[in-house]
């Protein structure tokens, strides 16, 4: 199963036009979604644009650089104690919460990735699979910090603005409207970073870190730069989720979520930004919408895991690209497929 | 002190020995598919819980439910192994990572929903107390470290003198060199993981008397702590998952005894990543494997 994939060449000059205008015209149904949803669909869709922000940390380190990690539930799960703690200690606002979360998971993913990103392959796996042990465990015991398994409660909701421009969000809508703006103006950075010089060094790490290495970029320390991106844009998740559930406690440090995340970016597709939107949509928002009870879930996502490594080693983000493809094309020409042999 | 040092090293001894049992399926699967199973701790679980059903629900006798438990999880992994495993071969790491999760989510969920999440309660074994130097222990202990000396002996004949162990030694060395030579590399890999499966059921089936409880969600932990004792060990090498386990478990039982239990589960994690970072091919091994 091939990891790393080459985004297809667009041919067609109308192509990214037309990608844009797709992604404009969801982000608009979207954006009209509460008219018309009710809040249960409304919570289905919050949930899947929670996820949405760790599924883009994944899709950066393992699409961009390569490397498998199982941490990014350790570190959604760090932003959320990390904004639960200041809202309920300090009583800092939520924009601050929002951007320290995401500072201090980047900040905790330092003293990991220096030792953890020296490992290759499996054995990166299975130290990032350590991680996730260890935040439960310290989560657990350490009760002056985390009060065990009780967990912080009352986490207050969010308020934005000072004085009496304040606007606080209470209701589900009002939600939806603030981790929309959130989730699209981290898809905008995720963008602009992949197609900075600096993602393109990402992508040279990939295909070939020696030839990157001998070229003058200095790739052990992109590496660590892009495992603390992935950090922070995971705790910026998980301060949208404490702030949203108001409740955090050990559990959000259990395998689900980091499964969940992979699911999301493995079945969207890797190293593609439609990839985990469509990822988190599908596996999120239509599994919370229909009730499936967790455990029914995870089933589900076994199956599918064990059908994209054997069936569709590069997710649905390569058939939904070539639909465009073929749609932006006016249904004319086909497509000849793009594969490369690698 | 000295006494209490003495018992906890000799429980330690007993732990040790469920874990090299349950470590050295996973070593020899890694060594054959060079995949590690991220699932392998669910067929401990898998193990556990058909002895559990056959003693509660079918009211067997303990010695009957440890064979038709380790029968069950080798008739489940029979099938996967034809299913999934075997497909592994030759293919990138991520498709044995992220298919063995797949598995280990599958075998996990289907349990629960099956027999509920909560704790069961395991009736069975012969936990009747025996003195041995001073020690009172639960005859099971017994039984398992005898159980674990016996099969390391077997698992240590069969890789050296029979056809079977040679191929697994051979497939390990060199897939396409077997394949040349007409070796079955993909019914190696079945077979070598239908032992290594069954092994860790056993394993299951012998702890759960000891251990009492039993829940779906047992495997996990335990899959980690095996990451641990194969690193240790030196991956792909039997006898240095024996020592590996033992050490483990020396060290985890000194240290709930000396610092606290609810420490005991981080001391896997800390070999582990201390291993990955300064001796990747383990404790035992002489050249890098890994």
């Amino acid at each position: 199963m091939a990891i790393t994939l080459d985004t297809p060449q667009a041919p067609n000059p109308r192509l990214p036009a037309f990608q844009w205008g797709t992604a404009g015209l969801a982000l608009a149904a979207l954006a009209l979604a509460p008219l018309v949803l009710d809040s249960y669909y409304l919570h289905a869709l919050i949930i899947a644009m929670v996820f949405l922000l760790p599924a883009h940390g994944l899709n950066l380190i393992l699409g961009y650089t390569g490397m498998l990690s199982l941490a990014q539930g350790v570190f959604f799960g760090i932003g959320a104690y990390a904004s639960a703690l200041l809202a309920t200690r300090f009583g800092t606002p939520f924009v601050f919460n929002l951007a320290a979360a995401g500072a201090i998971a980047a900040f905790i993913a330092l003293p990991l990735g220096i030792p953890a990103l020296r490992l290759r392959t499996t054995s990166f796996v299975m130290c990032t699979l350590g991680f996730v042990v260890i935040a439960q465990m310290v989560a657990k015991n350490w009760v002056d910090l985390t009060r065990g398994d009780m967990g912080l409660s009352g986490v207050p909701r969010p308020k934005i603005g000072v004085g009496d421009a304040t606007w606080a969000v209470t209701q589900i809508p009002q939600y939806f409207y603030l981790i929309l703006v959130v989730a699209v103006l981290a898809t905008l950075a995720f963008i602009a970073l992949i197609r900075s010089p600096a993602g393109r060094c990402m992508v040279a790490i990939r295909d070939n870190e020696t030839l990157a290495e001998s070229l003058g970029i200095p790739t052990w320390r992109y590496k660590l730069i892009v495992f603390m991106l992935s950090a922070a844009f995971a705790g910026l998740g998980g301060s949208l989720y404490a702030h949203y559930e108001t409740v955090v406690s050990p559990l959000v440090f259990q395998m689900y979520y980091s499964n969940t995340i992979l699911i999301i970016v493995l079945g969207g597709g890797v190293g593609r930004v439609p990839g985990a939107v469509i990822g988190s949509f599908l596996f999120v928002a239509v599994t919370e919408a229909l009730r499936v009870a967790p455990e029914l879930r995870m089933l589900m996502y076994g199956f599918v895991l064990l059908v994209l490594v054997f069936m569709f080693p590069q997710g649905l983000a390569p058939l939904v690209e070539r639909v465009t493809e073929w749609l932006s094309r006016g249904g004319s020409k086909p497509v000849a497929p793009q594969e490369k042999s690698r | 002190m000295g006494n209490f040092l003495f018992e906890q090293t000799v429980n330690g001894v007993i732990t040790g020995s469920t874990y090299a049992l349950i470590a050295a399926g996973m070593t020899m699967i890694f060594g054959v598919l060079r995949a590690i199973n991220f699932a392998h701790g669910e067929y401990y679980m898998l193990g556990t819980f058909a002895a559990w059903v056959a003693i509660s629900k079918l009211e067997v006798s303990y010695l009957a439910s440890i064979v038709l438990g380790v029968a069950m999880a080798a008739l489940i992994a029979a099938a996967i192994g034809r299913l999934v495993m075997q497909r592994l071969v030759g293919a990138p790491f991520q498709a044995g990572v992220l298919a063995t999760i797949g598995i280990s989510l599958i075998l996990q969920n289907a349990v629960i929903l099956a027999f509920g999440g909560g704790y069961k309660v395991f009736e069975g074994g012969w936990i009747a107390p025996v003195e041995f130097f001073g020690i009172g222990m639960a005859q099971q202990r017994i039984v398992i470290v005898v159980s674990a000396v016996l099969v390391f002996g077997g698992l240590e004949w069969m890789v050296r003198k029979t056809r079977m162990g040679k191929s697994i030694r051979a497939v390990s060395q060199n897939i396409e060199c077997c394949q040349v030579n007409g070796i079955d590399v993909e019914s190696v890999v079945r077979r070598t993981f239908l032992l290594g499966t069954a092994l860790a059921a056993l394993s299951g089936v012998l702890t759960a008397p000891v251990n009492v409880s039993v829940y779906g969600g047992m495997g996990e932990a335990i899959t980690l702590k095996t990451f641990a004792v194969i690193v240790m060990g030196g991956m792909g090498n039997v006898r240095g998952t024996l020592y590996a386990g033992i050490l483990l478990g020396i060290v985890e039982s000194l240290v709930s005894g000396l610092i606290g239990l609810q420490y005991r589960d981080s001391v896997g994690f800390i070999a582990l990543l201390l291993m990955l970072m300064l001796r990747p091919h383990g404790l035992f091994s002489q050249k890098a494997r890994f």
